[in-house]
C-alpha cells in the first residue's frame, strides 16, 4: 500500500508572474476583479440614486453629463488605484501611455475621434438632451448624448444613432436654441378686397393669441401684388415651445375670420378679354379649317390686322 | 370667492362656478368659466378646499416663471432716491385640496379672468420669455376687482447717481408672496443698480398659524395665499430677478 505525498501548494498564492511591484498571484487577480466589479456596481447604484434625487431639482440636460462624468471619472480613478494589485505601476502608465496612445490612436482613430467629439459636445454643449435639432438631414429630439454617439428620436418615433464625430463636425440646426422663433404665412386676398381691413383683422387675431409675442412685435403687410391675389405677409414671434401649435392653429383662424368678414382667399385665376368688334371674324376663322395649308399665311395676317 | 371651504359646497361669482359634491362614495369637483369646464374626482374624505389667488404664471400654460409689468407711463427717478408706487398685476385663481391641517396641499385647478399675453425680455438669442401685463401707476393703493387684478406696492430705489428712466419691471414667480382679503396684494422692490441693470424681489412676511402669515397694511390684516410655485421644493432657484437688458 503506497502513500501518496502531495506537495503543500496553495494555488491562490502561486506566483503567476513578477513585475517591479513584486510577484502577482491569482489572489491578487481575484482581488482586482472583485474590487473593479464592486466599484462598477457601486458607481451604477450611486448614479441611479443621484439620478432619482436630482430628477426634480436639476434639468436632464445638466444632470446627465454630471452623472456620466461622476460615473466614468470614479471608475477611472478606482481602476488606476488598483493597478498595483496586478503589478502595474500607474506612474509607468504615463510613460507607456505616450507610446501606446500613439499606437492606439492610429489603430482606433474613429473610436477616439468619437470619444473626443463626445467630450467636446458635453462641454461646449451646442445641443442638449431634450433639444429639437436637425443634424445631417435628421430632425428630431436629442434623447441622449453618450461618450461615443448621440441618440436622436425623430418626429415619427424612430431612434437614430449618430457617431459623435459626425455630430461635431457637421452643421447642427438647434431648433430650440433660442427662447423664441419666428414663423411666417403668406395670405392672398382678392384685388377687390380691402387690404387694410384684412390687415386689421389679422392683427386683431394675433393680439388675441397669448403665445403670439408682443415683443418682438408681429408684422403684417402687403408684400406683393400677385397674378391672382394681393399677397399679405404675416410674421409672428412665439416661444419655441409653442410656435408649432400656434402656427397650425392661427392660419385656419385667419382664413375663417377673413371669410366671415367678406374677404376671400381667391383661387389662381386669369382674366380673359374677348374682343367681339368684328362680326366677320368667326366666319373667317371657320373658313380657315377648309382652306389649304398654303393659305394659312393669309389667315395669320388677318388676325394681326384685327389685333392692330 | 377666496377662502376655505368644507365639501359639499357650491360658490358662484362673476361667471365662475365652483362646486364639490358627493357622488356615491367619492367627491366630484366641478368648475365652469364660460365654455371652459373642468371636472375632477376626489377620493378621500375630510378634505378641505382652498380657493386663493396664485402667481399669474400658470395659465394658459406654464411656460415661464417671469412676469413683466410694463408701466403705462415712463417713470423718472433721480439718483439715490427711494420712492414707493402702486401697480396692478393680473390675478389667477388657484383651487387647492388639503388635509384639514393644511398639510400636503395639492393644486386642483387654476384659471383666470384676465387677458393673457407673453413677451420677450432681452435679446432674441438669450432673452427671457415673460408673461406680459400693462399697468397704470398709482400713488395710493387703487380699488380693484380681486378676481382679476391685484395691487403691487413697489419700492423703487435708485442706488446709482444718475437719473433712471423706468418703463418696465420683471419679477420671478419663485419669490412671489400674495396676500388677500377683499383685495389681492403683493409687496415688491426694485433696486436700480446702474443705467441698464436692476434687481427685483419680493418682501417676505413671517408665517403665523392658520393664516400662515399676516401682513399689516393700512390697518388691514391679509391672509397669505398658498402659491403654486411655493409648493415646489426646488433648490438653487433664485428668488430675485436680475434685469440685465434695461428697464
Amino acid at each position: 500500500m503506497g502513500l501518496l505525498i502531495l506537495p503543500d501548494i496553495n494555488f491562490l498564492e502561486h506566483t503567476l508572474y513578477s513585475t517591479s511591484q513584486g510577484p502577482v498571484t491569482p489572489l491578487d487577480l481575484i482581488k482586482f476583479i472583485i474590487i473593479l466589479s464592486f466599484s462598477i456596481l457601486l458607481s451604477r447604484v450611486l448614479t441611479i440614486y443621484l439620478r432619482r434625487s436630482l430628477k426634480d431639482r436639476v434639468s436632464k440636460d445638466v444632470g446627465e453629463p454630471i452623472l456620466k462624468l461622476l460615473y466614468y471619472g470614479s471608475l477611472i480613478i478606482i481602476f488606476i488605484a488598483i493597478l498595483p494589485l496586478i503589478g502595474l505601476d500607474p506612474s509607468g502608465l504615463l510613460l507607456a501611455g505616450g507610446v501606446a496612445g500613439i499606437v492606439l490612436g492610429f489603430a482606433s482613430q474613429n473610436i477616439v475621434g468619437n470619444l473626443v467629439s463626445g467630450c467636446f459636445l458635453m462641454f461646449e454643449r451646442p445641443i442638449k438632451i431634450g433639444d429639437q435639432v436637425e443634424i445631417n438631414g435628421i430632425a428630431g429630439y436629442v434623447t441622449d448624448i453618450r461618450i461615443i454617439s448621440t441618440l436622436i428620436r425623430t418626429y415619427d418615433g424612430l431612434l437614430v444613432r449618430l457617431p459623435n464625430q459626425q455630430v461635431f463636425t457637421t452643421n447642427i440646426t438647434n431648433i430650440v436654441g433660442h427662447p423664441v422663433r419666428r414663423f411666417e404665412y403668406t395670405i392672398g386676398i382678392r384685388y377687390s378686397d380691402d387690404a387694410y381691413a384684412a390687415i386689421w383683422i389679422i392683427k386683431d387675431l394675433i393680439d388675441k393669441e397669448p403665445f403670439a409675442l408682443l415683443s418682438p412685435s408681429p408684422s403684417v403687410f402687403v408684400s406683393d401684388l400677385g397674378e391672382s391675389s394681393v399677397k399679405i405677409v404675416v410674421r409672428i414671434w412665439a416661444p419655441v415651445s409653442e410656435w408649432f401649435g400656434l402656427k397650425t392653429r392661427l392660419l385656419w383662424a385667419i382664413k375663417c375670420t377673413l371669410e366671415e368678414n367678406g374677404i376671400e382667399v381667391p383661387f389662381p385665376q386669369r382674366v380673359l378679354h374677348i374682343k367681339t368688334d368684328s362680326g366677320k371674324k368667326p366666319q373667317e376663322l371657320e373658313n380657315l379649317k377648309e382652306n389649304k395649308f398654303e393659305e394659312n399665311e393669309d389667315v395669320i395676317n388677318f388676325e394681326e390686322r384685327v389685333l392692330n | 370667492m377666496y377662502g376655505y371651504y368644507d365639501p359639499p359646497f357650491s360658490v358662484e361669482q362673476e361667471g365662475i362656478s365652483i362646486s364639490v359634491e358627493k357622488t356615491g362614495d367619492r367627491w366630484t369637483y366641478r368648475r365652469t368659466l364660460g365654455k371652459d369646464e373642468v371636472e375632477k374626482l376626489i377620493l378621500g374624505d375630510r378634505k378641505r378646499i382652498i380657493i386663493n389667488p396664485v402667481e399669474p404664471l400658470n395659465t394658459p400654460k406654464e411656460i415661464t416663471p417671469n412676469l413683466l409689468i410694463e408701466f403705462e407711463k415712463t417713470l423718472l427717478l433721480a439718483g439715490g432716491e427711494k420712492k414707493q408706487i402702486f401697480l396692478t398685476f393680473p390675478v389667477e385663481v388657484g383651487v387647492f385640496i388639503s388635509d384639514n391641517g393644511n398639510k400636503s396641499l395639492q393644486l386642483l385647478d387654476v384659471f383666470t379672468l384676465v387677458r393673457q399675453k407673453f413677451t420677450l425680455y432681452g435679446e432674441v438669442s438669450n432673452g427671457v420669455v415673460c408673461k406680459h401685463w400693462k399697468s397704470r401707476l398709482y400713488s395710493v393703493s387703487p380699488l380693484l376687482d380681486p378676481l382679476q387684478e391685484g395691487v403691487m406696492e413697489l419700492t423703487l430705489r435708485n442706488t446709482s447717481s444718475d437719473w433712471a428712466s423706468i418703463s418696465k419691471a420683471v419679477f420671478s414667480a419663485y419669490g412671489m408672496k400674495l396676500y388677500y382679503d377683499g383685495d389681492v396684494f403683493m409687496k415688491a422692490r426694485m433696486d436700480i443698480l446702474n443705467r441698464n441693470t436692476a434687481e427685483t424681489g419680493f418682501e417676505l412676511q413671517p408665517i403665523n398659524g392658520e393664516l400662515k402669515g399676516a401682513l399689516v397694511k393700512d390697518r388691514k390684516i391679509r391672509k397669505e395665499a398658498f402659491g403654486v410655485y411655493g409648493l415646489r421644493k426646488l433648490g438653487f432657484v433664485p428668488l430675485k430677478f436680475y434685469m440685465g437688458w434695461g428697464f
